[in-house]
C-alpha cells in the first residue's frame, strides 16, 4: 500500500492504495466517482473509459503504479451540467437507453472528436467499436456524433 | 416468467400530511384506509410538486419516461416539476412490482391513469367550488387548474389542502385521445441528464458506510466441488478480511473491491472433475434435433376444411437455435445487510417482491422484514428476473454479520446466469398442384425454464404447453391445416427468461421457413405472406387475438420503403419477416445485407414498420427497434454460448460477441398507428424475435445458401 498523487478533474488527490490497483478502483472505490463504470475489467467493452490529454484511456487497464502524477478526466468532470457539446447532442438525439455505458461512451466520442473534428463513418467505426452496448443504441450514437461535431463547430465561430 | 396478470390492487388513498396521495386499482380509486400512510402512486405537495411513483424497473426500455407521461398527461401537470420515485414491494399496491413480458405499457394504462384522472377531478373540484362555477368548466394543465371564462388559476399546490379532504371519485373519467398534451409526443428520457453527467444510480453505485466488497468463486458446474485452493495466499492479500466457504461458493470478502477480486484470484481453486455425462451443448443440439421430430404435446391441431386440395409435395427442416447470453453491461451485483431478523437489499431487479419472497424464506423470517430498494438496472433483458444474485449477497451478509456488496467478474455473469435454451424446431408444409400452401406443421423441442420448480399440479393442457411456445402456436398464416406442437426436452443448466422470452427461436425457424416455402411455390416471399394473411381478417388461438390486417399493413409499410424488388448490386440480398407479439405489437422487418467471401455477412440497412398500439413516446418506440435490431444482429452474427464439461466455455464479451458500432446498418423505422388504437403495448421485446429470420432471408437472397442453425459463421456460408 503506497500513496499515490493524482489529478482527477482538475483537483488532486492523495490515494492509499496497491501498485496494481487500477485507475478504474482508485475512481470508484477511493473517490466516489461511480460515473466511471465496471463493464468487464478487462479492457474489451470501454464502460470505464476516461480521458487523458483528450484521449480515451481504459481506466481498467491502468494501474496506481502507472497513474501517478497523471491527470484525468472522468465523466464528472467532463462539464459538471451536461453542456458539453457531446452531451447535449446525447440528450437532442435521444441516445441512452438503460445509460450504463453512455459515460465511456460519451468520453470515446469527446476522444474522436478531439482528433477529427469531422468524423467520417469510418472514423467513427474505428474509434466507438471497442466499445459495447448491449442496448443497441449505436445507430442514434452515431447521429449525435455528427451532432456534436457540429455543435463544436458553432461554439468555435 | 413473471406472469403480469392485472389483478385487483389494494388501493391506499392516504392523506399524508398536507399532501394529496392517490392509489388505484384499475377499476376504482379507493378512499384512504389510514391516514399519514404515503403509499399510492401520485403525490403532490402544497409546494407544487408533483411526485410520481413507479413501480416498473427502468432498465433501458424508458418505463419511467413512458409512464411518468402517462400520469403527468391525465394529471395535466407541469412536465418539468415531475419528480420519480421508485416503489418498493410492500402492502398492496406494492405487493405485485416486477417488469418482464413487454407488458408496463398496457398494465400501466389500465391501471395508472386512473389515479392520476381521480387526482385531477379532485383539484378541479376545489378549484371550481372555490371560484362557484360548475367543474365542467374547468381543467387541469401545467400544474394548475384554470377557469378559461374569468381566466382564473390556481396552482396545484394550492388546491391541495382542500382537495384532499374530498371524496375520492370512484369512476373518475379519463382523457379521450384528443385531448393529450404529452402522449404521442416525443419526449425525451426523464433520467437523460443524470445518464449523460454521470449521476444515475446503478446497483453498482451502492455504497454503505462499512460494507465490505465480495467476489465469489462459483463452481462451474452444478454439484463441482474445491478440490484445492490456496487459501492462505488470497487471505494474505491486503484489504482481504475473510473467507467464506458456503455451498454456493467460495465468497472472498474484502475492504475494497480490488482486495477482494485479487483475494479471489490467488485462491486458485481447482475444482473436481466434471463426470462424464457433464453437459454438453453440441451432444444438447442433437439430442433436440431428434426429439423436434417426435410427435410431443399438441398445441394447436386444425384439419383442413372439405374441399381443401391434396397435397401435391412436401418441404421439411430442421432448425437449431443455440444458447445465449443476456450479457448486460452491468454484471449481476447486490447489496444485503441482514441484521437478526431483518434485512435491507439494495439491488438492480427487474422482480422486487419475488426478491423479497426469496430472501425473506433464505433467511427465515417474512416478507415485511426484508427491505428491497430498487435501483436503475444497466440491462435487464430478463436476467434480472432472477433473485440468485440477491440471495446469494443475503447468505453472505448473514454469515459475515456485515453489509456487503456483491459484484460478479464479467466472467461470472457470462457463466452463471440463466441462459436463453436452446431448441430444434421440426417443420413441414404441403403445397397443392397449384404450389399453394395447404399443410403447416412446427414442433418445438425445447426446454421449460428452471429458475423455479414449476408446480407438480399444474395442469399441463394445451394452454400450458402453448405458454412455453409463443411463435409457433401463434402462426399468424392462413393455411388450411395447421398442427404445431411441443417436446419438452431437459437441460441441467440453469435456462430463464431472455429478451422476447420464448419468441425469438421459434420466430427466427417459422419465418425462415416460411421463405423456403415461398421460393418453393416460386412466390415472393413478402407477396406470399401478404397472400397468407388476407382473409379471415382475424382470428383467435389461444388466449391471443390476432389481427392480420394490421400485420399486412406493416409488412405494407416496409415493402413500399425499402424498394422491395428493385435490384442489388451482386453479392447483395433482402430478406424479409415478420411477427406479432404476444397478440399485440405487430412488426415488420426488411433487411438488406452485403455477403464479401469468405462468407462475412453485413447488415447494411433495416427498414422496420411497428403497430404498437397507441403511442405513447415516439422516441421511447424508436429506441427499441433500433435495440432489438442490434440485439438480433448480435443473435445472428456474433457470439453463442457453448457447454463443455458442464460449463459456459465463454467468459467475457471478445468470446461472447455482441453487435457494436461497426456492425450498426442503416435504420428506419416506421410507426404504423391505427387510427382506431386505444392503448398502448409493449417495445422491449417485440422487435427482437423477425430481425433475424429477415437477415437470415436476406442471406439466402445474397447467396443463395440457406441457414438453419444460429449464429451464421463464414463456414456455414462456405
Amino acid at each position: 500500500m503506497r500513496s499515490y498523487a493524482l489529478t482527477i478533474n482538475g483537483t488532486r488527490h492523495e490515494v492509499e492504495v496497491d501498485d496494481d490497483t487500477p485507475l478504474l478502483w482508485i475512481l470508484r472505490d477511493s473517490l466516489g466517482l461511480t460515473g466511471t463504470k465496471f463493464g468487464c475489467g478487462v479492457g474489451v467493452c470501454g464502460s470505464c473509459t476516461v480521458l487523458e490529454n483528450g484521449q480515451a484511456v481504459r481506466s481498467c487497464q491502468v494501474p496506481a503504479s502507472d497513474a501517478k502524477g497523471r491527470s484525468f478526466v472522468t465523466i464528472e468532470g467532463l462539464s459538471g451540467d451536461g453542456s458539453h457539446p457531446c452531451q447535449r447532442a446525447w440528450i437532442e438525439e435521444d441516445v441512452a437507453q438503460c445509460g450504463f455505458c453512455q459515460p465511456g461512451m460519451i468520453l470515446t466520442a469527446c476522444s474522436l472528436l478531439r482528433d477529427h473534428p469531422h468524423p467520417t463513418d469510418a472514423q467513427i467505426d474505428a474509434a466507438m467499436s471497442d466499445s459495447v452496448c448491449r442496448c443497441g443504441t449505436y445507430w442514434r450514437m452515431r447521429k449525435a456524433i455528427r451532432r456534436a461535431a457540429a455543435l463544436m463547430q458553432e461554439e468555435k465561430s | 416468467m413473471i406472469t403480469t396478470t392485472r389483478r385487483d390492487f389494494l388501493k391506499t388513498a392516504a392523506l399524508s400530511g398536507a399532501a394529496l396521495v392517490i392509489g388505484f386499482d384499475g377499476r376504482r380509486v379507493f378512499a384512504a384506509e389510514s391516514r399519514f400512510q404515503p403509499n399510492g402512486w401520485v403525490r403532490i405537495d402544497p409546494d407544487g410538486a408533483v411526485t410520481l411513483t413507479v413501480g416498473k424497473s427502468e432498465m433501458g426500455q424508458g418505463v419511467r419516461t413512458a409512464l411518468a407521461m402517462m400520469l403527468a398527461d391525465e394529471l395535466g401537470a407541469d412536465w418539468s416539476r415531475i419528480k420519480l420515485v421508485q416503489a418498493s414491494p410492500g402492502p398492496a399496491p406494492f405487493d405485485d412490482l416486477g417488469t418482464g413480458g413487454s407488458g408496463s405499457m398496457e398494465e400501466g394504462w389500465a391501471m395508472m391513469r386512473p389515479a392520476a384522472a381521480a387526482a385531477r377531478e379532485m383539484l378541479i373540484t376545489a378549484a371550481s367550488t372555490e371560484w362557484h362555477v360548475s367543474p365542467d368548466e374547468c381543467k387541469s394543465g401545467d400544474g394548475a387548474v384554470v377557469h378559461p371564462a374569468s381566466q382564473r388559476r390556481i396552482e396545484f399546490g394550492g388546491l391541495v389542502a382542500a382537495a384532499s379532504k374530498l371524496p375520492i371519485p370512484k369512476k373518475p373519467a379519463m382523457k379521450a385521445k384528443g385531448e393529450f398534451a404529452l402522449i404521442g409526443k416525443r419526449t425525451g428520457r426523464i433520467d437523460g441528464h443524470d445518464i449523460v453527467t454521470g449521476r444515475a444510480h446503478y446497483g453498482i453505485d451502492t455504497k454503505v458506510p462499512g460494507m465490505l466488497h465480495v467476489s465469489v468463486e462459483r463452481p462451474p458446474w452444478k454439484g463441482a466441488q474445491p478440490k484445492r485452493m490456496n487459501e492462505a495466499k488470497a487471505r494474505a492479500v491486503r484489504g482481504v478480511r475473510d473467507i467464506l466457504l458456503l455451498e454456493r461458493g467460495i465468497a472472498v470478502l474484502a475492504g475494497n473491491t480490488w482486495a477482494a477480486i485479487k483475494g479471489r484470484d490467488a485462491l486458485a481453486v481447482e475444482w473436481s472433475e466434471a463426470p462424464n455425462d457433464a453437459f454438453d451443448s453440441a451432444a444438447h443440439a442433437k439430442r433436440l434435433g431428434a426429439a423436434a421430430r417426435e410427435k410431443g404435446y399438441s398445441t394447436r391441431s386444425e384439419a383442413a376444411p372439405a374441399g381443401t386440395p391434396a397435397i401435391a409435395r412436401t418441404i421439411e427442416e430442421t432448425y437449431s437455435y443455440p444458447f445465449y447470453a443476456h450479457a448486460p453491461l452491468e454484471v449481476m451485483n447486490c447489496f444485503a445487510h441482514v441484521q437478526g431478523d431483518r434485512c435491507k437489499i439494495i439491488v438492480p431487479t427487474q422482480a422486487p417482491n419475488r426478491v423479497q419472497k426469496e430472501v425473506a424464506d433464505l433467511l427465515g423470517t417474512t416478507a415485511d422484514k426484508v427491505e428491497v430498494q430498487v435501483t436503475l438496472i444497466g440491462g435487464g433483458f430478463g436476467r434480472r428476473l432472477a433473485a440468485d444474485y440477491a440471495l446469494e449477497a443475503a447468505e453472505i451478509s448473514r454469515a459475515a454479520k456485515a453489509p456487503v456488496q456483491v459484484l460478479w467478474s464479467r466472467a461470472d455473469d457470462m457463466k452463471h446466469g440463466h441462459f436463453q435454451a436452446a431448441s430444434a424446431h421440426y417443420l413441414a408444409a404441403g403445397l397443392d398442384s397449384k404450389n399453394q400452401p395447404v399443410f403447416w406443421k412446427h414442433t418445438k423441442a425445447g426446454s421449460f425454464h428452471n429458475l423455479s420448480a414449476i408446480e407438480p399440479d399444474e395442469v399441463r393442457d394445451a394452454a400450458w404447453y402453448r405458454g412455453w411456445s409463443w411463435g409457433v402456436y401463434d402462426v399468424p398464416y392462413a393455411i388450411p391445416a395447421i398442427e404445431t406442437a411441443y417436446v419438452p426436452v431437459d437441460v441441467p443448466v440453469k435456462h430463464g427468461p431472455w429478451r422476447a422470452v420464448f419468441a425469438p427461436s421459434s420466430v427466427f425457424a417459422r419465418e425462415s421457413f416460411l421463405d423456403e416455402v415461398a421460393r418453393a411455390s416460386g412466390t415472393d416471399p413478402l407477396t406470399f405472406r401478404l397472400q397468407l394473411l388476407e382473409k379471415p381478417a382475424t382470428f383467435k388461438i389461444g388466449r391471443r387475438d390476432i389481427d392480420r390486417r394490421r400485420l399486412r399493413r406493416v409488412l405494407e409499410m416496409v415493402r413500399d420503403k425499402s424498394g422491395w424488388g428493385e435490384k442489388l448490386p451482386a453479392g447483395h440480398g433482402r430478406g424479409v419477416a415478420c411477427n406479432i407479439y404476444s397478440g399485440t405489437t405487430h412488426i415488420a422487418y426488411v433487411v438488406e445485407v452485403a455477403v464479401a467471401n469468405p462468407g462475412a455477412v453485413k447488415v447494411k440497412r433495416v427498414v422496420a414498420a411497428v403497430d404498437c398500439g397507441l403511442v405513447i413516446n415516439p422516441a421511447g418506440v424508436e429506441q427499441q427497434m433500433e435495440g432489438g435490431i442490434i440485439w438480433g444482429i448480435s443473435s445472428a452474427l456474433k457470439g453463442e454460448i457453448t457447454f463443455k464439461n458442464g460449463a459456459a466455455e465463454q467468459s467475457t464479451y471478445s468470446d461472447f460477441e455482441v453487435a457494436r458500432m461497426n456492425d450498426t446498418p442503416e435504420i428506419e423505422v416506421h410507426i404504423v398507428q391505427s387510427d382506431d388504437a386505444k392503448e398502448p403495448f409493449g417495445m422491449g421485446e417485440p422487435p427482437v424475435p423477425p430481425i433475424v429470420p429477415a437477415i437470415v432471408n436476406a442471406v439466402f437472397a445474397a447467396t443463395g445458401k440457406r441457414i438453419r442453425q444460429l449464429p451464421i459463421t463464414p463456414k456455414l456460408l462456405a
